[in-house]
C-alpha cells in the first residue's frame, strides 16, 4: 500500500499548517515521517534544517510531537514525568528547574506539581501531554490530530497555546479531519487525498485557486432587478447569474481587485446597491469540493 | 567526557526514570527489609541444617561407635561454622542468580512492547536520547528492583563467601559471572521485545520462558563436541562456581578454545560478551526504527554475524572421543574425523544461510526503489535494500573458507583428507542452492498481498517438504533408486550422505541441482513480475 506519495512541503517559520483530509489520506504517515518515526521510502525532511533521516537525535531536539493519545508514564509525579523529557531532549542541566515550573503553570497543574500521574483526570492527562511536547521549546510542532478527544474547554485551551507558541515563533504543522477545528486558526492548509497533497497554500490562495468562479452576493433598493439583470449579464465574466427581486447573487470570474469596476457600473446604471461583495468560502466547504471521498 | 558517560549510565533519563518510578522510598526499605529478613531466615535455615547434620552424625556414633562416624562426627564438629557459612553462600547465590537472571529477563522482554502497548514508545522516541542511551537505561532500569535487592544482599553474600573460606577471587568471580549472565539475557530479552508489536505481548512472554529454558538447556552442551556451548548457560557457571567440585559431573570437564582447555568463567565472559555485542549491534540499529522498518542486521552485518559463527564452530570443537567425567569410560565423541567436522558445518550453516535469509528479507516498497534505482544505475546488485540471494552466496563462499581454515588448524588431531574439503564444497553448494529457492519464495511471498506472509510462506514450505516426503515414499514403492532421485531433485537430504566421497556424488544429485536452480531462476522471473505492478494507494497509517 502506498500512504504517501509526491509530497512536497515546504512551511516557513512561524506559520501555522493544517494538514487536512479524509481518515487514511496520509496526514498521520506525513507527519511521522517529518518526527523521524517513519522513515521514507523515498525522498527526505529537513526540520529546522536539519535532516531527520541523517541526524534524528538533532532534528528531533527541534521538534514538539503531540499525536491524537497522551499517553503518560503513570507511575511517576507530574513533575518527575516532565523532567525525564527534559534530560531526554537534552536541555541544559540548570534550565531545567524552572521550565518545569513554567511549564506546568502554562498548562495549570500547578496543584499537581508533585501528584502521581495515574490519579489525574484525563483532561489534566491531556494538558501534561501538551507540556511534554513544549517543555524544551521546540521551533516546531507536529501535531497529529491533538484535538480530539478533548472536551470544548480543553480544545479552547490548546489553540490559545498553540497561539502563544505561534507568537513565540513556533512553527506549527497540524494535522485534523475536523476543519472547524482549523478554520480562522491556521495561516495555510494543506488539502491530502489518498497519499497525496491535492491543494496547498494561504487559506485565500487555496480557495481562489479552487474556486471556478467567485461568488458574489449584492442586494439593491427599490425596482431595479431588469436593470441589474442587464448590466450583469453584458459583462463576459460574469455567470450563473440568480436574482430575485432586491437581492442575488452571480459568478465572476476574474480577480477580487476587478468587482470593484462591476459594482461601480451598477452604481453608474443608477442601481441603488444596498450591499455587495464576495461570499467567503469556508475552509469545510472548500474542503468537501476538493474531496473525492474515495477514501472515507 | 564525564558528563558523557554520567549521562550513558547512571544519570541517563530512561534509568532515573525507572529509578525514580520502582525504587520510591518506602518501596526501598520494604525491599532492604525483605531481603535482610530472607537473608536472616536462610542463615537460620542453613545453621539448622547442619546442625541437624552434626546431631545425626553424633547419634550414628551412639549407635554404632564405629571410626567412620567417629570421623565423620569430628569433622562436622570441626567445620560447622564454615559449612555453615558455605551453606548459606551457596543458596544465597543461587537465589540471587535464578532471581537476577529471570528478573531481567522477563522484565527487559516487556520493555519495548510494554512501552507500544502503553502507546509511549513514540514519544520516548521522538527525544534527543540516542538508541545506545535508550538501550543501556532499559538494560539498567528495567530490572531495577532486582539489582537493588541483590545488591542488599551483596555485603551479606561476601561475607558468607569469606567466612566460608572461599576466596575472594572466587566471591568476585561469581558476582561478575551473574552480571554477565543476566546484562546477556537481558539484551536477549530486549530484542524480543523489540521483535514484538503491543498486542503480541503475551507470545513475548511465552518467548521469554522459551529463552529461559534455552539457556538452562544449553548446559547439556558440557557433554557434547561442542563443550565450551554450555557456558552460555547461568547453570553451568553456577555448578561450576558453588558447587562441590569434587563430585560434580563437571569437574572434570573443561570447555575447549582451539583445543585449549579455559576456565568457564572465561568461556562465559566470551560467549555471553560476544553474544550480547551482536544483540547491542541489532538492538542500536534498530530501536528508534518504526515496526515495519525493523531488520536485524546490514547485509554485511549478517555475513559477519554468520561468518562469526561459523569460527565458533572450529573454535570450540572437541575432537575425538568423549571422556565421561564420573566414570572415566570414554564413548565416541561428534566428531571423530574431519568429515564429520565438515558435515557438522554444512548442516549448521544451512541453518545460518536461512537464518540470515530470513533477517535481511527486503520488505515490498524499498524492493521497487531498489529495483527502480537498479534500471538507471544507481544501485547494485549488492545492494542493502537488493534482493538476498547476492548475499547468501557471498555468506557462503565465507562459510567454506572458514571450513578450509578450521579443518586446516585442526589437522594435527584430525587429519584432513582433501577428498573432504570437495566433497564439502558439493555439500555446501547443495545448501546454498535450497536455501536461497526459500528465501526468494519468502520474499516472492512478501510481495504478494498475503497477511503475515513469512509465517505463511514458511508453512507453505512445510507443506513442500512434507509433500516431497510423501513423493519420496511413493517412489520407493516401484524401487529405491525411484525413492533416491525424487528425494535428491526435491530435498538437500543428500547433504547428509556420509558414504559420498570426494565429488563421487549420484547423478541424481547434480540433477537436483540444475532442477533447483532453475526453480529459483523461475522465482527471481516471478519476483520481477511483481516488482513491476504499480503499487496500489490507499489507506494509511
Amino acid at each position: 500500500m502506498l500512504a504517501v506519495e509526491d509530497l512536497t512541503l515546504s512551511i516557513p517559520p512561524g506559520e501555522i499548517f493544517g494538514l487536512i483530509g479524509p481518515n487514511g489520506a496520509g496526514k498521520t504517515t506525513t507527519i511521522r515521517m517529518a518526527c523521524g518515526l517513519l522513515a521514507p521510502t523515498l525522498g527526505r525532511a529537513l526540520i529546522a534544517g536539519v535532516d531527520v533521516a541523517q541526524e534524528p537525535e538533532r532534528a528531533q531536539k527541534h521538534i514538539g510531537y503531540l499525536s491524537d493519545f497522551f499517553a503518560v508514564y503513570e507511575d511517576l509525579k507530574v513533575w518527575e514525568y516532565l523532567d525525564f523529557f527534559a534530560h531526554a531532549y537534552k536541555m541544559p542541566e540548570a534550565d531545567i528547574p524552572a521550565r518545569i515550573t513554567e511549564v506546568i503553570a502554562q498548562v495549570s497543574l500547578e496543584v499537581k506539581r508533585d501528584a502521581m500521574i495515574r490519579g489525574l483526570s484525563r483532561g489534566m492527562k491531556q494538558r501534561l501531554g501538551i507540556a511534554r511536547a513544549i517543555i524544551h521549546r521546540p521551533q516546531v510542532m507536529l501535531l497529529d490530530e491533538p484535538a480530539s478527544g478533548l472536551d470544548p474547554k480543553a480544545r479552547l485551551e490548546l489553540r490559545n497555546l498553540l497561539r502563544g507558541l505561534r507568537d513565540q515563533g513556533a512553527t506549527i504543522l497540524i494535522s485534523s479531519h475536523i476543519l472547524t477545528e482549523l478554520e480562522g486558526f491556521c495561516t495555510s492548509i494543506g488539502i491530502m487525498e489518498k497519499g497525496r497533497m491535492v491543494r496547498s497554500g494561504s487559506i485565500e490562495e487555496v480557495i481562489a485557486a479552487a474556486a471556478s468562479a467567485r461568488l458574489v452576493r449584492l442586494s439593491w433598493a427599490g425596482d431595479s432587478l431588469s436593470a441589474v439583470e442587464a448590466k450583469l449579464k453584458s459583462d463576459p465574466r460574469v455567470s450563473e447569474v440568480n436574482l430575485a427581486a432586491g437581492a442575488g447573487t452571480f459568478r465572476f470570474r476574474g480577480a477580487e481587485e476587478e468587482l470593484a469596476p462591476v459594482l461601480a457600473g451598477l452604481v453608474a446604471a443608477n442601481v441603488p446597491v444596498t450591499s455587495f461583495g464576495e461570499v467567503k468560502q469556508t475552509v469545510e466547504e472548500l474542503y468537501m469540493k476538493l474531496s473525492t471521498h474515495e477514501v472515507m | 567526557m564525564g558528563r558523557f558517560w554520567s549521562t550513558l549510565f547512571w544519570s541517563n533519563p530512561e534509568f532515573v526514570r525507572h529509578r525514580r518510578a520502582e525504587l520510591r522510598p518506602v518501596r526501598a526499605i520494604t525491599v532492604a527489609a525483605v531481603v535482610a529478613l530472607l537473608c536472616v531466615l536462610l542463615g537460620l535455615a542453613c545453621w539448622s541444617y547442619e546442625q541437624s547434620m552434626l546431631e545425626s552424625a553424633q547419634r550414628g556414633l551412639e549407635n554404632f561407635a564405629t571410626d567412620a562416624w567417629k570421623q565423620r562426627a569430628e569433622s562436622i564438629q570441626a567445620n560447622f561454622a564454615r559449612n555453615t557459612w558455605l551453606i548459606f553462600y551457596r543458596w544465597l547465590v543461587g537465589l540471587q542468580g535464578v532471581a537476577l537472571t529471570f528478573w531481567t529477563l522477563f522484565s527487559c522482554a516487556q520493555s519495548v512492547s510494554g512501552e507500544r502497548d502503553r502507546k509511549t514508545w513514540d514519544f520516548q522516541r521522538t527525544t534527543g536520547l540516542t538508541a545506545a542511551e535508550i538501550l543501556i537505561g532499559k538494560l539498567l532500569g528495567e530490572p531495577v528492583l532486582v539489582y537493588f535487592a541483590v545488591l542488599c544482599a551483596a555485603p551479606i553474600t561476601l561475607i558468607a563467601g569469606l567466612a566460608g573460606r572461599l576466596s575472594f577471587g572466587t566471591v568476585i568471580s561469581v558476582f561478575i559471572f551473574l552480571a554477565v549472565t543476566s546484562l546477556f539475557l537481558g539484551l536477549g530479552g530486549m530484542w524480543l521485545s523489540t521483535l514484538l508489536e503491543s498486542r503480541t505481548r503475551g507470545v513475548g512472554l511465552i518467548g521469554a520462558l522459551a529463552l529461559y529454558g534455552f539457556t538452562l538447556g544449553i548446559f547439556g552442551m558440557y557433554a557434547s563436541g561442542l563443550p565450551g556451548l554450555a557456558a552460555i548457560s547461568p547453570l553451568t557457571g553456577m555448578i561450576h562456581l558453588l558447587g562441590d567440585r569434587t563430585d560434580s559431573e563437571l569437574a572434570g570437564v573443561r570447555p575447549l578454545l582451539f583445543g585449549h582447555e579455559v576456565p568457564w568463567l572465561l568461556m562465559t565472559v566470551l560467549l555471553c560478551g560476544s553474544f550480547s555485542a551482536w544483540l547491542a549491534l541489532m538492538l542500536i540499529r534498530n530501536l528508534k526504527r518504526d515496526y515495519p522498518e525493523i531488520r536485524p542486521l546490514s547485509r554485511w552485518q549478517a555475513i559477519g554475524c554468520a561468518a562469526f559463527l561459523n569460527f565458533l564452530i572450529y573454535a570450540l570443537l572437541s575432537p575425538g572421543r568423549l571422556t565421561d567425567s564420573l566414570s572415566g569410560m570414554t564413548r565416541p565423541g561428534w566428531f571423530p574425523d574431519d568429515k564429520s567436522v565438515a558435515l557438522f558445518a554444512v548442516a549448521m550453516n544451512g541453518l545460518f544461510l536461512f537464518l540470515m535469509g530470513l533477517a535481511t528479507l527486503t520488505p515490498q516498497e524499498r524492493l521497487k526503489v531498489w529495483r527502480r534505482k537498479r534500471a538507471t544505475g544507481e544501485s547494485a546488485v549488492f545492494a542493502d535494500d537488493g534482493l538476498p540471494w547476492p548475499w547468501l552466496g557471498i555468506s557462503a563462499v565465507v562459510a567454506y573458507a572458514l571450513m578450509v581454515w578450521g579443518l586446516l588448524a585442526w589437522d594435527h588431531t584430525l587429519p584432513l583428507d582433501m577428498g573432504t574439503l570437495q566433497g564439502a564444497a558439493i555439500r555446501l553448494l547443495l545448501v546454498l542452492v535450497f536455501v536461497t529457492r526459500d528465501v526468494l519464495f519468502l520474499q516472492w511471498c512478501m510481495l504478494t498481498r498475503l497477511r503475515q506472509p513469512i509465517v505463511k510462506g514458511v508453512l507453505f514450505l512445510c507443506l513442500y517438504y512434507a509433500a516431497a516426503a510423501v513423493l519420496t515414499g511413493l517412489a520407493a514403492v516401484s524401487s529405491q533408486d525411484a525413492a533416491h532421485w525424487m528425494m535428491a531433485l526435491l530435498t538437500p537430504v543428500q547433504v547428509f550422505d556420509a558414504d559420498v566421497k570426494g565429488l563421487a556424488f549420484p547423478a541424481a544429485t547434480y540433477a537436483g541441482l540444475a532442477l533447483q536452480t532453475g526453480v529459483i531462476g523461475g522465482v527471481l522471473v516471478a519476483i520481477s513480475s511483481r516488482l513491476q505492478r504499480p503499487m496500489q494507494a490507499g489507506a494509511a497509517a
